[in-house]
């Protein structure tokens, strides 16, 4: 069946597609809505040339540093790996912030070069995990975590960012991870699921290993965060805001024994 | 021989290795309907890879892939199918059920570097130190 092309605003075609596409998403058609990222290679181009590495190795981990959000453009093969690395080596030069980048671009091989071997493997454990993990056997993550009402502000608004606009920072994505894992003892799959359905990168093996790297199934140790690393690089005013008990205020020595004794 | 090009959800643009092989080719994007109905990935998803498609593809179609294809083809006068080559598992079980029908060119995908056959599993950090050296 031909889909046509619809014209009108980006709104207008979102509620055209909305309808022409009913049961191939997961909202109500009545909830569908465009991300405020725009698709296309148009708008990967123009955010490609916005892009200024300089201060990228410094910054990337924190949720207001310099990074590209080129993600879901490379992750569509919009903006071609190479072309992105190129670009940068051809407006910026070679430094260590490009370095940095470069190798961040090499992650994403690095997953397409295991994915190309593993298949639907990479869904599975790829190792025994280093650390005492939940039974993994939850469909879904909880309503509560899913809907933002944990009552932990780091948490829900990382989820309302992620379901509002199909993006959050990788930063952010570790620590919801290692939440949803360690904390929460929930199964990587679950969570996996729930990324991918709605990040604009979601990429199969990118994600899947992604959380098996903090799960433990795939690295050496499993990832652990706490509230000064949450401060130091999200800023403060989530742990302002926040009334909750707050399960990361620890040291990681204290986490390790709280969450990973047996 | 006629060649079009299919453009799927890893390689969705004017600059896909298959469409830069075959500059004059007609070009397709399939919305994989029992993939979606099963997937349940969020609107905002579907839209995003709508404009990709909108400004990628001459065609969008929503249907199973394989069959839409090979009907596109059909319409369009098309006798050979290019494609980028992609690691996904589905799409690799397409090409082999699409090649049942049609002749299929893979052409490869752009990489960042290049992994040479038999490359064993290894970490990232052994990884990129051996095949990373331009980039370091």
């Amino acid at each position: 069946m031909i889909l046509p092309k619809f014209t009108g605003s980006r709104e207008e075609q979102a509620r055209c597609l909305a309808k022409a596409m009913v049961g191939m998403y997961y909202e109500e058609m009545e909830e569908a809505r465009e991300s405020g990222y725009v698709g296309g290679r148009t708008a990967g181009l123009e955010a490609l040339e916005r892009f200024r590495v300089q201060g990228y190795a410094g910054t990337r981990n924190n949720l207001k540093g310099n990074v590209s959000r080129l993600s879901f453009y490379i992750r569509h093969g919009v903006l071609g790996i190479r072309e992105v690395a190129e670009s940068v080596q051809k407006r910026l030069g070679k430094s260590y912030d490009a370095i940095k980048f470069w190798q961040e671009l090499g992650w994403r091989q690095f997953w397409r070069h295991l994915y190309g071997l593993w298949g639907d493997g990479i869904y599975e454990d790829r190792e025994a995990p280093k650390v005492p993990l939940g039974n993994g056997a939850e469909e879904e993550l909880p309503a509560e975590i899913v809907e933002g009402r944990t009552g932990l502000v780091c948490m829900d608004e990382t989820v309302r960012e992620l379901v509002e606009t199909g993006y959050i920072h990788n930063h952010a994505r570790m620590w919801f991870a290692s939440f949803v894992v360690h904390f929460r003892k929930l199964g990587w799959k679950a969570g996996e699921r729930f990324f991918y359905r709605h990040l604009l990168d979601g990429d199969p093996a990118s994600n899947a290993l992604s959380w098996q790297w903090v799960a433990s199934t795939f690295s050496h140790r499993a990832y652990l965060f706490n509230r000064e690393n949450i401060q130091e690089n999200g800023g403060k005013e989530w742990c302002e805001r926040c009334t909750a008990k707050c399960p990361f205020d620890a040291t990681y020595p204290e986490l390790e024994r709280r969450l990973f004794s047996k | 021989m006629k060649t079009g090009v299919w453009l799927h959800g890893d390689s969705l643009s004017k600059r896909d290795p298959a469409l830069r092989n075959y500059p004059e080719a007609r070009s397709v994007f399939v919305f994989d309907r029992p993939f979606l109905e099963k997937a349940g990935l969020s609107f905002k998803r579907i839209f995003f890879l709508y404009e990709c498609a909108v400004e990628a593809a001459e065609e969008m179609r929503v249907g199973e892939t394989v069959e839409e294809v090979v009907d596109w083809m059909k319409e369009q006068g098309v006798e050979k199918l290019a494609v980028t080559e992609s690691p996904s598992p589905r799409w690799r079980e397409m090409v082999e059920r699409l090649r049942q029908k049609v002749e299929v060119k893979v052409v490869p995908a752009e990489g960042m570097v290049t992994v040479p056959e038999g490359y064993p599993v290894k970490r990232f950090t052994p990884f990129w130190k051996d095949l990373g050296r331009e980039w370091s």
